[in-house]
This record gives C-alpha cells, structure tokens and sequence, in this order.
C-alpha cells in the first residue's frame, strides 16, 4: 500500500513536466516557429529555463487552457496574467504587490491606447521564465530594477545611475530607493495624478517611508530627523494644508539624480543653495547657506535656534510658576482672612 | 447711578478694544497654524475659511495690530491724558514694597491690603509685557511676513530663530492673558465674576476704593465729593 502510494506521489510530482513533455515535444526545439507574413517567429520555450521559474510547477495547459488537443492547430488566446493572479485566488498566486492595480497605470493606458511599447506583465516578468522578486536572477530582484525599467527609460537611468541611491544599491545596500520604491510597482502614475506616490502632497509621504526608517537610516549614515523637521517647518505646514507650491523634498534635492550635500554637483551643496533657493525665493543668496536645514528646535543640533527655544521653554515654565503661585497665594489668603471674620 | 465713577476715558476704551480685537484674532490664526494637526487646529483654520485666508487674516490683523500701536504711541506722546496714563504706568519703587506687603497680606502676617495708585504692580506688568511682547511679535513677524525681501539680508538661521523668538512669545502671551490678565480683572474675588469696566468705563465707588485707594483718594481729594476724573458722558 505505502509502495503504491509513493509511486503515485512520484506520478504526480512527475505529473507536470511529464506533460509539459508532449508541449515540449515542438516548443523545446530551438528552431520551432511559424511564418507569419513572411516573418519567422520562434515560438521556442526553453525546457530548462521554464522548469526553473517560478511557474516550472505547473502545466502549460494551465495557463493555456484553450489547448484541449496536441497538436493544436489554431493560435491559442493571448493570457492574461490575472486570471490567476486576482485578489481572493484559490490557487495561492501572490497579489502582495497588487498586480491588478496596473490598469490605473500609464502604462496600461499607453497600452489599450494601442502604443505597442507600452510594457504589460511579461515586459518586466518575462513570459515563460516568470522569477520571484527574491531571486537574485530575477528581472524584478531589487538590484536589476533599475536596468529593468532603464531599458526603456533610457534618460531616467542616466540620471538614477549617478544617483547616491544607486552608488548605494551597487555597494550592496539593498534597502537603497529604487525605481519602483517611489513610482510604486505596479500602478505607476504621473506626479500630476493626486493618486500618485510622487504627487507634491504624496512625495514627502514617499521618502518619508525610508527616511525616518530608524534601522535603514543608521545602515545608510543619514540623519533620520529630516522628514520631521521638515513636517515642523513652514514649507511642510503650508504643504500639509493643501499649498502645492510649497517646496517639497524634490524642490531642492532633485529626483532621480538625487546627492549629498557633500557633492559639489547636488543642488544642496552650499555653493548650489543660492541658485535652489532661488527658484522661489528671488533674493536668496550666499546667505541661505549660512544656517542648517531641517532643524529641530528641542535638539541641540539645531545651533542657536535650540538656544532661543530653551530659553523659551524655561522662562514660560518660570512665568507660569511665578503667576499661579501668586493667583493661588491670592486665593487662599482671600479665604483665610473670609475664614478667620466668620469665626 | 451717583455711584458711578468713570475710570477710562473712551479713547482708553477703544485702544483697550481694538488691542483685544487684534490679539484674539491673532492668537486665533496663529495658534491653528501652529498646532494645524491637532483637531482643533483643524476647526480653527476652517472657521477662519481655509489655510491661506487664515494666513490674510493673521497679516490683517497685525496691520490692524500695528495701528492701533501707532494709535497708542501717539496718545502717550502728545494727549494730555495719555501722557498722564503713561506717567502712572511707569515702575516706581513703590511697586516693589507692594509686591511684598500684598504677598504678606495674603500670607495673613500684615493686617492692611497695600493701598494701589491708579495702576498697581498687578496691571503695569501687563502694560510692559505687552509692550515688550508687541514690540518682539512685530519685528519677527515682519521679517517673516516679508522673508522674500530680508532674504537679501539675513542668513538662513536668523529666519529660524525669528520662528522660534515667534512661537515662543506667542506662547507666553497666551499665558500672560489667560492666566493673569483674566485673574487680574476678572476672576479674582475683588471682581468675580467680571469687571466691565473695560466697555463703559465706570468703576463704582466703593470697588475703587477697595482695590485703588489711592487713586480714589486723589480723585476726591480725601473728601466724599466725587469728581469724575476725564470727561462726562
């Protein structure tokens, strides 16, 4: 009986790939393909490379329903990838990343607009060679996003690529900003679109996500207090009640070519700060270098503002000490003295 | 009706008021922005109509501010009567001994409430906090008001330590108002639970010369005569 039953398991673990043999009895041969209008096109799968994604588990028939008999002599339905992939599946496939969102994306609306480069699901995650975004061989691995999307963005990944995001993805900091940290992975949006992560109210959520990350912010040596004090000051408040035209975090440091102030070509390095400043403040010069940004009054980094503000702190305490001591000497000698006429 | 003396001249009267006016509002449109993520901050900005129209009302109402120091400054400059109140707003050393003889009066160990002139140590605090107050409001606040042009001038922490000098002064008025000036001339047992003194100017005769004898005394000249002291209307 256990002999059985192990040779059934064995069956069935065989199951798909012993299928998937007769598929592959065409489509595993290299030069496999029809002419259409008098242009070749392969419609080769290779064997080895499918059985090594992500989907190698599973039947083509699956995917392919419309397959019913072999050889199959009419042009199998184009898939969609969320028919498996939908919220609420029962065949387990992931939708961490809210694959269905992608129809609010540019990306869906340049398609069904019929721009024939606009990306669809395979663009990025390959048709038959699908990989998690964990393997390091994978298209959609943190550290090959940006070559992924570069591949068509071409301008956007020279400017990433002299990014300190990038330097730090290419030193090995898999926590560094990547394209689709901020562009969101699947619904990508114009920052014109309030839905967008990159809108001017989103942006500041956006790098906010990272930059007050305590734990990837020591791994990265950047101070971790800017989105706070930037929430305190006068551009955050303004933007927090709707004044889009308030400077948000890319106002001054840019986007894609995001650098430390360190870096004589970063619009925040002291030398570039009139010029930043100056894009809405028409007088600003040399002075605007003269004094830190993103201050936190309470902390004494914040130079002679945390001066000002202590002694704010301590004589207002001093002041309310020194009045209600007085109110309540007041009162209570009003009472006793009411207390010792009545006696 | 007899009873009555008047205290305040109406020309005090609308100083006092239009002093209200301005502050009210401007703790009204500068307190929501401060505090704009708290609830109330919230309610506060959508009755002043929304963000920017809080931003007019907090500039309008320092202009509004700013004349009626103007207004002040020139009643205490060039009035008879404005330079006389200014006269018995000055610190003497008079104010220092009352300070301790009303905090032994209060401690039961001295019999007599010390006898206040027109203005007590209580009242001239106020006058020169909020002068003091005005004065450092006014300065970071048009500097911030007009941070554009002083761009040209200050370095970027001087525009840092003017919000702080800003908020941390707010703060103390606030503090000032609601806890002295309100106990002052309102909740204190001599007044509870109010003076109205400040709308129509009359005081009655035996609350003067309860809290400012003296100034009762010069008033009548130590006799029972009453004579109000500015005009009669």
């Amino acid at each position: 009986m256990t002999a059985l039953l192990t040779i059934l398991l064995a069956l069935f673990q065989l199951g798909p790939s012993s299928q998937n043999a007769r598929c592959f009895l065409c489509h595993g041969k290299k030069d496999f393909g029809v002419v259409e209008n008098g242009k070749f096109q392969s419609l080769y799968v290779s064997p080895k490379q499918f059985e090594a994604s992500i989907h190698g588990k599973f039947t083509c028939v699956q995917c392919h329903t419309d397959v019913k008999v072999i050889p199959h002599f009419i042009r199998p339905e184009k898939i969609s990838c969320l028919q498996c992939h939908f919220e609420g599946n029962t065949v387990g496939a992931p939708v961490k990343y809210l694959p269905e969102m992608y129809k609010y994306s540019v990306h869906a609306k340049a398609s069904a607009a019929g721009n024939p480069n606009a990306p669809t699901c395979e663009t990025c995650h390959t048709t038959h060679y699908v990989r998690s975004p964990k393997d390091t061989s994978s298209g959609t691995y943190r550290k090959n996003i940006p070559q992924l999307c570069g591949s068509c963005h071409k301008k956007e990944f020279e400017a990433y690529s002299k990014s300190i995001h990038y330097r730090a993805l290419e030193n090995g900091m898999l926590g560094a900003a990547v394209c689709t940290d901020c562009h969101q992975e699947h619904d990508v949006l114009p920052p014109s679109d309030p839905r967008s992560a990159l809108s001017a109210e989103g942006v500041v959520r956006t790098c906010t996500k990272c930059h007050a990350d305590t734990l990837l912010m020591e791994k990265a040596d950047v101070p971790v207090q800017q989105p706070e004090a930037y929430s305190e000051s006068f551009h955050g408040i303004a933007l927090e009640n709707g004044m889009v035209r308030a400077a948000n975090c890319t106002s001054c440091h840019g986007h894609h070519d995001i650098l430390p102030a360190s870096d004589p070509n970063s619009p925040i390095n002291p030398k570039n700060l009139p010029k930043t400043c100056g894009k809405c403040h028409p007088h600003a010069d040399k002075n605007v270098a003269d004094g830190k940004v993103h201050i936190i009054p309470s902390e004494r980094s914040a130079g002679i503002v945390f001066f000002v503000y202590t002694f704010f702190k301590w004589f207002t305490l001093a002041v309310l000490i020194f009045l209600f001591a007085h109110i309540a000497l007041d009162l209570s000698g009003f009472i006793r003295r009411k207390y010792s006429r009545h006696e | 009706m007899n009873d009555k003396i008047q205290r305040f001249s109406r020309s005090w009267r609308i100083q006092h008021l239009l002093l209200m006016v301005s502050v009210l509002l401007l703790m009204m449109s500068g307190f929501s922005m401060k505090y704009s993520e708290t609830l109330w901050g919230k309610i506060l900005i959508f009755l002043e109509g929304g963000f920017q129209a809080r931003g007019a009302l907090h500039r309008l109402s320092a202009v509004l501010l700013f004349i009626t120091a103007i207004y002040h400054l020139v009643y205490i400059s060039f009035t008879r009567e404005g330079k006389r109140e200014f006269k018995s707003l000055l610190p003497t050393k008079k104010d220092f001994s009352d300070l301790k003889n009303s905090i032994l009066y209060d401690l039961l160990k001295r019999a007599e409430k010390p006898a206040f002139g027109r203005y007590s140590y209580r009242e001239k605090v106020q006058y020169w906090a909020f002068f003091v107050f005005i004065v450092l409001m006014f300065v970071s606040g048009l500097v911030m008001w007009f941070h554009d042009f002083f761009f040209a001038f200050f370095p970027k922490w001087a525009f840092d330590v003017t919000f702080a000098l800003h908020g941390g002064t707010a703060t103390l008025i606030i503090l000032f108002l609601v806890l002295w000036h309100m106990y002052v001339v309102h909740l204190s047992p001599a007044n509870f639970p109010g003076n109205s003194s400040f709308w129509h100017g009359d005081v009655s005769e035996k609350w003067l010369k309860e809290n400012h004898l003296l100034e009762y005394k010069s008033m009548t000249g130590d006799s029972k005569t009453k004579q109000p002291e500015e005009k009669e209307d």
